[in-house]
């Protein structure tokens, strides 16, 4: 078991109390009990839900997951959800309501999408916020069209910003060339932090079948072979903005952990790695704490951007 | 929500070649063991390490006491590397998940109709639910080469073989010996219950539909959580509203529900 005692684990900045610094990631928890029993919702600081659209989505056709040689997943889930309507209805009642925060993360193909969903969503209160999708790679409008656009990014985090007084962050995607402007938009449009990264763009093919192996033939990339593109963009924006970021990319172990948060992220999103190993939030917790009592840091928090880079 | 699903650290009883790329592995796993019904998969962990990533999907074979089988094919570096699995070692899974087959009522004569390896969750559906003076139990393979079951198995079962090549039991597919038997019952109710490759299941379901057959087959697709949280494993609806989750809602499916 972790020993709290040991090293403050605990997250605190503007608008934002977390137990310790892990999330989940979107997409990869549902909208929170699909683990219970057997994840230790204790040891997570918040949850991001799957996205939520205005209008249901049936989502993408199958095969929807496949595995790449070099210890990576490419999915291709095409934003499946009930809609924000029978979200309300049916799933609220299962959002956990314990001391880890609940993030609703939202989708839409348009500035006016995001609004409402928000509209609707501000009478939820069992939630500490959203998360905005700009950057999902398998749907062929919204998502990742807007999201690698600075000014699209910008109009709709204003937008939204205008909606709600909630806690935000905003998902951005690898797949541009420059995360710096992309990261400046957001925050300077108003929100309160950023979602670094989402998934790459991949593609997989069955070499004896001639087939491509997911059924919208690329998809999205995850796992620990997206960690330095990932970590490069934690790195790169933390060096412009001054809000929040979510680490999301590859994180497997309590080293991934701390080497995103020395790059500058204030919390570490888990996603592919709940699949294999549903007991890695207490590991990652327990091989961070290490590290803390080895370098004798007394809260995790002081890690936030302390990478040295002038031995380089 | 998998109310009973847990992770658990199984131990490795014995782990044996059977047939030519098809191991069998006995696990001691008590609360998986305890809590599985027929038609149940643990999702299991090959490795240790993050490559290959994924965890992978398997039925659960005949639970006795605290333990349970699993028949794997070797076709991947996953389960290469659990065929280096030794007496004694521990293995990752998470399980019971999924539904499970029904029960045939007591008038209802039924036909097991399984493909290679998917013969494993159609055993202790077999053994558990069913009336062996009133069931039929068919197995097909590629070849006698490729059985995944032990001869013991077979005569236990009264099992009847198919073998594209021929080499034991009927040289043709099952869809054919399921002919034959359909054709020579005199019960007006029959059920089926199939697990094995798509292209099979896809011919099973045909034949069941023509013949209004009422059927439960059991799906395999490529799976990321396997606790309905990923939706990776999609299975289309057959009343066109969208998909299933093969974790969550099946694996086993009413025949007419899903398409395949």
């Amino acid at each position: 078991m972790v020993d709290h005692k040991k090293v403050d684990l605990t997250i605190s900045s503007d608008g934002m109390n977390l137990v310790t610094p892990l999330m989940t990631a979107s997409g990869t928890f549902g909208y929170g009990d699909e683990y219970k029993g057997i994840i230790d919702y204790s040891l997570i600081g918040g949850i991001v839900t799957k996205s939520l659209s205005l209008l249901p989505r049936p989502g993408n056709p199958p095969p929807r997951i496949c595995e790449t040689s070099c210890g990576g997943a490419i999915n291709s889930i095409g934003l499946a959800n009930p809609g924000v309507d029978e979200f309300m209805e049916k799933k609220l009642a299962i959002l956990p309501t314990s001391e880890t925060k609940v993030y609703l993360s939202i989708v839409g193909e348009a500035v006016e999408e995001f609004v409402r969903l928000t509209e609707k969503l501000e009478v939820v209160e069992t939630i500490s916020g959203y998360e905005l999708n700009l950057s999902c790679p398998n749907v062929k409008r919204g998502g990742l069209d807007l999201g690698a656009d600075s000014q699209a990014v910008a109009a709709i985090v204003k937008a939204v910003r205008e909606t709600t007084d909630r806690f935000f962050s905003v998902k951005l995607t690898p797949n541009q060339p420059d995360i710096g402007r992309l990261a400046e938009s957001a925050a300077h449009a108003g929100a309160d932090a950023l979602t670094l990264v989402n998934t790459l763009i991949g593609m997989s093919i069955d070499t004896e079948k001639r087939k491509p192996r997911l059924g919208s033939i690329t998809g999205g990339y995850s796992g620990p072979p997206i960690k330095p593109v990932a970590l490069a963009n934690v790195y790169k924006a933390a060096q412009i903005v001054d809000i929040p970021i979510w680490a999301s990319g590859g994180i497997v172990s309590g080293k991934d952990g701390i080497d995103f948060l020395l790059a500058g992220a204030t919390t570490l999103q888990l996603g592919t790695v709940l699949f294999v190993d549903p007991q890695a939030p207490e590991r990652i917790l327990a091989e961070m704490t290490d590290y803390c009592v080895r370098h004798g840091i007394e809260s995790i928090g002081d890690l936030i951007g302390a990478l040295d880079t002038s031995i380089v | 929500m998998n109310i009973n699903a847990q992770s658990e650290i199984g131990t490795v009883v014995s782990n044996e070649r059977g047939a030519k790329d098809i191991w069998e592995m006995e696990l001691i796993a008590p609360k998986i063991a305890s809590d599985t019904l027929p038609g149940q998969f643990v999702h299991i962990r090959c490795n240790p390490g993050f490559n290959p990533l994924l965890r992978r999907p398997m039925s659960i074979g005949p639970v006795v006491k605290d333990k349970f089988s699993l028949i794997y094919a070797v076709h991947g570096e996953g389960t290469r590397l659990l065929t280096e699995k030794k007496t004694g070692d521990k293995i990752d899974l998470i399980g019971p998940l999924g539904n499970s087959f029904t029960k045939p009522d007591q008038d209802v004569t039924a036909i097991y109709v399984a493909g290679g390896i998917g013969v494993v969750p159609l055993l202790s559906c077999y053994d558990l639910q069913a009336d062996p003076d009133n069931a039929h139990f068919i197995l097909g393979a590629r070849s006698m080469m490729y059985m995944p079951i032990s001869e013991k198995d077979v005569i236990q079962r009264n099992v009847m073989i198919s073998t594209d090549d021929g080499s034991i039991g009927h040289h043709g597919n099952v869809i054919q010996l399921l002919e034959q038997i359909v054709g020579d019952i005199k019960s007006k109710y029959i059920k089926v219950y199939g697990c094995g490759p798509t292209p099979m299941m896809s011919a099973l379901k045909k034949y069941c539909v023509e013949h209004s057959i009422s059927a439960e087959l059991s799906l395999e697709v490529p799976m990321g959580c396997a606790v309905g949280a990923c939706q990776s494993c999609a299975v289309r609806r057959a009343d066109g509203n969208g998909y299933y989750l093969v974790c969550r809602d099946g694996p086993v499916f009413p025949i007419e529900e899903v398409v395949i």
